[in-house]
């Protein structure tokens, strides 16, 4: 692992205990530049988690409440008139300006507000009046989910989810990390003991050196093989998308990055593929026995994995 | 197809057609030197020169570096231009963009110019070909010779006196086999079969074993030698198909040198030992000579008979009214023409049929017989051959194809011994090696592992470091496996996978 890398983890863990393996996830996923939806039971610590990332890294958080009166209009901004010059002005809103941004409950936010924040995760940039605002960069959403049927909610629509790049969990901390956990703020709270290892240019430079990673042919094959499997399986009404294919490929380079390597191996295909595609498929109706992570797994193993696929192709197998 | 071999073919076909048409020994003995043709080394070298040389083939040693092309290479490719590439493959739209010639790599509507400018350099390299004097010089010997021996009356009085003496040899020999052949009536064959099917079993083993070409040619000079001193000469149907398959592996898998040179040198040898020890013929000879070939003759007329015709003894009586299959009722002019028919005379009226079925069949059976002893050890071969390919892909100039190659040796180790853990990736195989390993043998495999996928995965070089690790690691596991294996698993890990020699 690279050791700058390293060193937010440790910072992370200060406030987080035993949930090292979804803090690496995460920090894949920053630097993969795309976006969390974070499946989780309230009260788990996911905003501590994204104070305690934000303040290793040096970069602005802001945490949304959704609520379905949450407008557009708050979060991309707005014109208004200005008094006295009697001229439009632009009003920037909750996303100006913010590199990691916390959405609790977005399927209660109404259709409109998911769409603008979607539009936002995916262009990094707001339009209001036919002007065009960037975004920070930077920009990460973390977005949480109620659970389904809850009143008053509107559901993510399955389009949407395909934009997220993961669906995290990070579930509730065993004995060890609880008890952990109940010491350390017996005094101080911990998350001001963080400190900024890393600076938020030198985070652009990582994502930049994301990008230099290179995927082979095998490896490329080996995507295209999974996610042609998952559409063809019976137990799921749809498989995985090609711009699940393209994020599987984005993730898996990510990670291999962070494992300091420069390319990608079918090891981080696999490491990846339960978080990259869990949320983008859906089970038939008349499979509901079996769950997504099951059919995936089955998917990975039935799957011919590339190193095999590569050693022995055009060679004889046993 | 070389022109070498259509002629070769033309003068087996000629001879064999010569077979057919005069089944002596003087076209036995043709047919002989048609076949062992390729392999007398002073004709061969003369008429078959390429196969002799195995020189670079013109077409290909023509290719200039503008015509040259790599694999990567694919038509539809631009790549910039080089002295020497044709000015008509230049894509001048692009070039003008890119300011900088470019060229097209070939499409099958620029090949003709290719063509056109290749068949100067392929003339210039054939007239370089050296002439290989010895080889030339003693086939005008040889022809010298022939010539001599048919012309100088002394030499060809020799010469059929000789002749004469070989005929001799034969009749003798035709006089001995007859008394050893002298047997009651009714021997018991099965035990004669036994042995013999033993002796074809050996034979074949022995040519699968020896990859020379003695095996083809012991087999060879034992039909000649039955044929010309013995006499046992098989139906044509047999005999054809039989040199042709000969001649056809000699062709495919040409004997050397040595092997040959022997061979010609043993059965000349023969012939003039034959020729001085057998000087004239006596009466007494040629009659037992005759008894011989009257008895020969018959058992074959068994053999083939029982081949040809339907089993004898029944003899039946059938009426035969031409007129009454027609119409079915008699009448009084025809009533008379009832006559009592053998099956002899029946035989005798059919018109002559060649049954083409029963010949393709037997051919077929002859072909199946040639091949099947040897099938299984041409499939060993095969496999070891296989194996041994892939062991020589260890010492590549490359590192990274080496490491591969090395690590799918030690995979196919494990999995051979059912150690495999199937469809995981390599890295994690090392949870689930078996006991008996060498210490640090999971920690090896592990970084074997990663350099195999660096090689697969990566754009880096593999290191000279990297490969001996992997060698030393498929010792190792060579070493373990074998000692693990119980002896149906070593027959199997030497004979089907090929993994240990």
């Amino acid at each position: 692992m690279r050791p700058e890398l390293e060193k937010i983890l440790q910072e992370t863990e200060k406030v987080i205990a035993g949930k090292r393996e979804v803090i690496r996830k995460i920090l894949t996923a920053l630097l993969a530049e795309g976006h969390i939806l974070l499946d989780d039971v309230p009260g788990v610590g996911k905003t501590t988690l994204a104070v305690a990332l934000t303040r290793a890294v040096g970069l602005s958080f802001r945490r949304v409440q959704f609520t379905p009166d949450v407008l557009p209009s708050d979060l991309t901004g707005f014109s208004m008139v200005d008094k006295n010059s009697g001229e439009f002005v632009y009003r920037p809103g909750l996303l100006k300006g913010v590199n990691l941004l916390l959405g609790d409950e977005i399927n209660r936010a109404s259709s409109k507000t998911q769409s603008a924040l979607l539009e936002a995760m995916e262009e990094r940039q707001v339009t209001v009046d036919g002007k065009t605002y960037p975004l920070e960069s930077p920009f990460l959403v973390i977005a949480t989910e109620n659970s389904v049927g809850t009143a008053g909610t509107q559901m993510l629509p399955y389009a949407q989810m395909d934009r997220f790049l993961v669906r995290l969990s990070l579930g509730y901390p065993d004995y060890e990390a609880q008890m952990a956990m109940l010491r350390d703020r017996q005094g101080a709270n911990p998350i001001d003991t963080v400190k900024q290892v890393l600076t938020r240019e030198e985070l652009c430079g990582l994502q930049l050196g994301v990008r230099t990673v290179t995927s082979r042919e095998p490896v490329l094959d080996y995507i295209t093989r999974l996610t042609l499997a998952s559409r063809k399986h019976e137990a799921l009404e749809v498989g995985i998308s090609p711009r699940g294919a393209l994020f599987l490929d984005r993730m898996a380079k990510a990670r291999a990055f962070l494992e300091g390597r420069d390319y990608v191996t079918g090891g981080d295909v696999q490491e990846v593929f339960a978080d990259v595609c869990a949320h983008r498929v859906l089970l038939k109706e008349n499979a509901k026995e079996t769950s997504v992570g099951q059919v995936l797994e089955e998917l990975l193993k039935k799957t011919e994995n590339p190193d095999r696929r590569a050693l022995f192709s055009g060679h004889r197998k046993l | 197809m070389k022109k070498s071999r259509i002629v070769y073919g033309a003068w087996l076909l000629l001879s064999i057609g010569l077979y057919f048409f005069e089944n002596n020994t003087g076209t036995r003995v043709v047919l002989l030197c048609a076949v062992l043709f390729p392999f007398i080394p002073p004709l061969r070298s003369v008429l078959l020169p390429r196969k002799e040389t195995g020189g670079p083939e013109p077409r290909k040693a023509a290719t200039v570096r503008g015509f040259l092309r790599t694999e990567t290479e694919e038509p539809g490719d631009i790549r910039p231009w080089v002295p020497g590439d044709p000015v008509q493959r230049i894509h001048w739209k692009l070039s003008a963009k890119k300011d900088e010639l470019l060229i097209r790599m070939g499409t099958p509507e620029t090949e003709p110019i290719a063509e056109t400018e290749e068949i100067p350099f392929s003339a210039g390299r054939r007239e370089k070909r050296p002439v290989n004097l010895p080889a030339v010089l003693s086939a005008a010997g040889i022809l010298l010779c022939a010539l001599l021996l048919a012309l100088v009356p002394a030499a060809r009085q020799g010469f059929q006196e000789l002749c004469n003496r070989l005929f001799a040899a034969s009749e003798a020999v035709n006089a001995y086999s007859y008394r050893y052949f002298s047997v009651p009536e009714n021997p018991d064959l099965f035990p004669a079969v036994c042995l013999l099917c033993c002796m074809g079993m050996l034979l074949a083993v022995w040519a699968a074993i020896s990859r020379g070409p003695l095996p083809a040619l012991g087999i060879l000079a034992a039909c000649t030698l039955g044929q010309v001193y013995f006499g046992l000469a098989f139906p044509a149907w047999i005999l054809i198909p039989l040199y042709g398959l000969l001649a056809a592996r000699m062709l495919i898998r040409p004997a050397d040198r040595k092997a040959l040179t022997a061979f010609c040198t043993l059965l000349l040898l023969l012939t003039t030992l034959t020729a001085l020890l057998f000087p004239g013929t006596d009466a007494a000879t040629e009659a037992a000579s005759e008894k011989a070939r009257d008895r020969l003759s018959r058992i074959t007329e068994e053999i083939t008979g029982i081949l040809r015709e339907a089993p004898e003894g029944e003899t039946e009586t059938r009426h035969i009214h031409p007129r009454s299959l027609e119409n079915g009722e008699e009448n009084a002019e025809t009533a008379l023409e009832f006559r009592l028919v053998t099956v002899e005379e029946e035989k005798i009226a059919m018109p002559h049929s060649v049954r083409w079925l029963k010949i393709i069949l037997l051919l077929l059976l002859t072909a199946a017989a040639a091949i099947l002893p040897f099938a299984p050890f041409m499939w060993l071969n095969a496999r070891k051959r296989k194996a041994r390919e892939a062991r020589k892909a260890f010492e590549s100039d490359n590192a990274g194809t080496a490491v591969q190659a090395i690590f799918r040796q030690v995979i196919l180790w494990l999995e051979a011994m059912k150690q495999g853990a199937g469809n995981l990736l390599y890295r994690d195989w090392t949870e689930r090696l078996p006991a008996g390993l060498p210490e640090n043998y999971p920690e090896r495999f592990a970084r074997c592992a990663a350099d195999c996928e660096e090689a697969v995965y990566s754009n880096h070089g593999i290191t000279e470091e990297q490969r001996r690790e992997a060698l030393a690691l498929l010792k190792d596991t060579e070493s373990a496996m074998w000692k693990a294996a119980n002896r149906r698993q070593r027959f199997y890990l030497k004979y089907w996978m090929g993994l240990a020699e």
